[in-house]
């Protein structure tokens, strides 16, 4: 069975009424719970898995799949309006979106995330049915030695994400890659900062570190500035049609977001949270007006966001056709074909052409679902920043620690999530970059294994970096980027002189 | 004040008498409310959907609701904790070998002991683990691998998820009866494992039956035999390591999930759990659904499960010390 051919069968496979329906709620459920603060698709999907035991196969998959990639688009809609993102992804798109929700354009700035996360997904389906099998093989490729590389050029571009010093953002890269330290250690299996606390064992919970330092952070702050913000007018779909030309202006961000989000989301491991931070850094480096990022740049919200969502679709491939889940969520929807009795792997193609492109048809479908239900609700969801701030919080914080618990069922998380909440509030007024700190939090620890894991499979050779050509290629590209970091501030530092030499 | 003194000490002796009869009562007409299955791993894995599809059964025969609650961490050790801190006659829990045999040992914060807080309930399931070697390995059968392995101490590198889990202790009992000595290469999960020996990064790795068997149909590596006693439903065509290559006939090594109970659980509610859960497992549409997801039903006595974990607890810690692992 050729591509064509195929995608035409997975068509028929997923425009049966019952898949459809089962699509269209699976979306529909991931929007809303990517808008609840802190539940995110993984909760949702475990809690959700139970209860497909008793649906078709075809059908429980399809809605499984809908609720992860439906709650990247709810999860945009958290961050911009009331900066509560519940993935390290999503607080990438806080950093230019609530800047913009604070100036009373929060209208515009959920109407670029939504189409950056439709084409980003479209594109990324593109990516997925044309080039599955090669970046399959890719992703056999990387080795510890590559990960290595390739999350510290991921680190390394990621620090210029926001405005502030060097010194500033490099000490949150640290502060978060020591936080990720954290319990107990894959390589040795001592047990690290964890103070006799079983609850540690496992580390600090990314969701309570995710919530505390911007959900609560923020909601601290705003009781102590009384909360004063501009509140949008009523945005109706006339005022919509007039954000389309966002879009011609952001046309290339969404481009260059897709392609490095269909990359490394095709990588098992933590792809899509690199190629987020990536893209971020990429348009402000290539932005005309680097200046405006930080304070409502709309470039840096549609291309981390294509990124996101490209990085969402590309993620099936090493779990369809390897059996190699990249993350937690892929993990569990493997689990969940294996419980409906589908094998993923070299193999699913051949022995369950029905449920592979079936699949990948629901995806096209379930995304046309998504951009038809959120564009008229963006009316909606901005009408919630009118709910009287003595309501507002207080529910928001709420949600906050309910999500924080349907992560594990854990209450030492929620006690965690509060003191989270208070350090991340004294770092907002020092104005240290709390998103930064998420990704040392992030890729701190997978460095840490990948760094001692190539080095204990080459002996101790450090030359192993370097002898392998693809982890020589990022590596060169950090040495690059650090080269041209300092030749920039060094410019800065003489430009001034030259100025005055010439008057 | 007389008359207060009088009503506090019937009170009392309302109390006393209640203490007395409650936990007769309770064994009459329990379970008279519903019943708590603590499991410390997250929904979706193995033993949450070996502990639901025992659920489901014991729901239908004892008339209450079994309410499912997961509490993942530190190994599955977490829920063991929440379990002992539930009612004793309503709260169990669903543990793989783990948190009842090596977490005891590797952890040192752990609040519970085996021997002292856990009632053994019931054996619901065992996997064995599948040796892989990465297609491009110089050996294809056993003999090869040990003499392989022999020929060049420490230089085989093999994968596992995980300092002290089952894939590394495994692979540790297997060096130490065949005499060879390899290098442990930890990962975080089967997956990332199994993305390193496609990449011919890692030279072997025991490995869970269902992925191994996909991946050796599609011929990305190479399968040298099954860590079980005998050879398994799972993989039929798989030969058992016990007996061939100069292993002994006793060799065997398999992960685990039971159901426990509290030490302070009555006897008689122990016994009943054990005799429905064992009912459960005979029926083969649990049979069935466990294969499906690479478990084997068992079931067995209380007296059984407990031999296992005393066994196992030796085996695995006689592993753990020669390893090194044991924290000062």
């Amino acid at each position: 069975m050729n591509t064509l051919d195929g995608l035409i069968y997975g068509l028929g496979v997923a425009t049966q009424p019952v898949v459809l329906f089962y699509c269209f709620f699976g979306v529909f459920l991931g929007t809303f719970i990517g808008v609840l603060p802190g539940v995110g698709a993984l909760a949702a999907i475990s809690l959700l898995l139970p209860i497909t035991f008793y649906m078709p196969p075809e059908a429980a998959l399809v809605m499984l799949a809908g609720v992860y990639y439906g709650a990247q688009y709810g999860g945009s809609i958290a961050s911009i309006l009331l900066r509560l993102p519940g993935t390290p992804q999503s607080a990438v798109t806080a950093l230019e979106g609530y800047p913009l929700a604070r100036q009373g354009k929060a209208g515009a700035a959920l109407f670029v995330a939504m189409s950056s996360s439709f084409i980003g997904s479209i594109l990324g389906i593109a990516i997925l049915v044309l080039f599955a099998p090669l970046l399959a093989q890719i992703g056999t490729k990387f080795g510890a030695a590559e990960y290595f590389s390739m999350m510290l050029l991921g680190l390394v571009a990621a620090s210029t994400v926001g405005s502030e010093a060097p010194a500033k953002a490099m000490a949150m890269v640290v502060v978060g890659m020591i936080l990720g330290c954290v319990g107990a250690d894959v390589n040795s299996g001592a047990l690290r900062f964890t103070f006799g606390q079983t609850e540690l064992l496992d580390g600090v919970n990314l969701v309570a570190l995710a919530m505390g330092l911007f959900g609560i952070s923020e909601v601290i702050s705003n009781v102590r500035t009384s909360g004063a913000r501009k509140v949008e007018e009523k945005v109706g779909p006339k005022d919509l049609l007039r954000e389309r030309r966002q879009l011609k202006r952001v046309k290339f961000s969404i481009l260059r977001g897709t392609g490095l989000g269909a990359f490394f989301g095709a990588l098992p491991g933590t792809g899509g949270t690199i190629a987020t931070f990536l893209s971020y850094a990429v348009e402000r480096k290539v932005s005309r007006h680097p200046e405006e990022f930080g304070k409502g740049a709309v470039e840096g919200i549609a291309g981390p966001e294509s990124a996101n969502n490209s990085a969402a679709i590309t993620a099936f491939i090493p779990t369809l056709t390897l059996g190699i889940p990249g993350d937690v969520i892929m993990a569990l929807m493997l689990g969940a074909m294996i419980i409906h009795g589908v094998q993923p792997g070299p193999l699913m193609l051949v022995e369950r052409p029905e449920m592979f492109w079936g699949l990948i048809a629901s995806f096209g479908i379930g995304n046309l679902f998504l951009i038809v239900l959120n564009l008229p609700l963006i009316g909606i969801w901005v009408a919630l920043l009118r709910i009287p701030f003595s309501y507002l919080y207080p529910a928001i914080t709420v949600f906050v620690c309910l999500g924080v618990y349907s992560v594990r069922g854990s209450a030492f998380d929620v006690m965690s999530v509060v003191f989270i909440g208070a350090f991340g509030y004294i770092m907002a007024l020092m104005r240290f970059n709390p998103a930064l700190l998420l990704l040392g939090f992030v890729l701190g620890p997978l460095i840490e294994t990948n760094l001692r894991r190539a080095l204990l499979l080459s002996r101790g050779d450090l030359l192993v970096f370097f002898e392998r050509p693809i982890s020589a290629v990022f590596l060169s590209a950090t040495i690059l980027l650090i080269g041209w970091g300092v030749f920039t501030s060094l410019r800065k530092i003489r430009r001034p002189v030259r100025q005055e030499a010439g008057e | 004040m007389k008359s207060t003194r009088t009503l506090g000490a019937g009170m009392g002796l309302v109390l006393a008498l209640g203490a007395i009869t409650g936990p007769a009562a309770a064994q009459d007409d329990w379970p008279s409310e519903p019943i708590h299955f603590i499991i410390g791993y997250p929904a979706g894995s193995s033993p949450d959907t070996m502990g639901r599809i025992v659920a489901e059964g014991l729901e239908a025969s004892l008339g209450q609701p079994v309410v499912i609650e997961n509490k993942p961490g530190a190994g599955g050790a977490i829920g063991v904790q929440t379990m002992l801190q539930g009612d004793p006659a309503y709260t169990f829990g669903i543990t793989t070998n783990g948190p009842m045999t090596t977490s005891p040992k590797l952890i040192p914060d752990l609040t519970y002991t085996v021997e002292e807080d856990i009632a053994p309930i019931a054996l619901i399931g065992t996997s064995p683990l599948i040796l892989t070697l990465n297609s491009d390995a110089e050996a294809d059968t056993l003999e090869d691998f040990i003499a392989w392995a022999k020929s060049a101490p420490g230089e085989i590198t093999y994968g596992s998820i995980g300092q002290g889990s089952g894939s590394h202790l495994t692979t540790e009992l297997f060096a130490a009866t065949a005499g060879v000595e390899m290098l442990h290469i930890p990962f975080a999960s089967f997956a990332e494992v199994t993305n390193s020996i496609l990449g011919q990064e890692i030279n072997a790795a025991f490995m869970a039956p269902s992925g191994a068997l996909a991946q050796f149909k599609a011929g990305n590596l190479k399968i040298l035999g099954i860590s079980s006693a005998e050879s398994s439903p799972l993989a039929p065509d798989v030969p058992p390591i016990a007996g061939t290559a100069g292993m002994p006939d006793d060799f065997r090594a398999e992960l685990w999930i039971a159901a426990i109970g509290n030490s302070e659980t009555s006897p008689e509610i122990i016994e009943k759990l054990n005799a429905e859960i064992d009912a459960v497992l005979a029926t083969d549409e649990a049979k069935e659904k466990m294969l499906a997801i690479g478990w084997q039903a068992q079931g067995g006595s209380t007296a059984d499960l407990a031999e296992r974990i005393e066994k196992d607890t030796g085996v695995w810690g006689a592993v753990l010390e020669k390893a090194g692992l044991l924290p000062n």
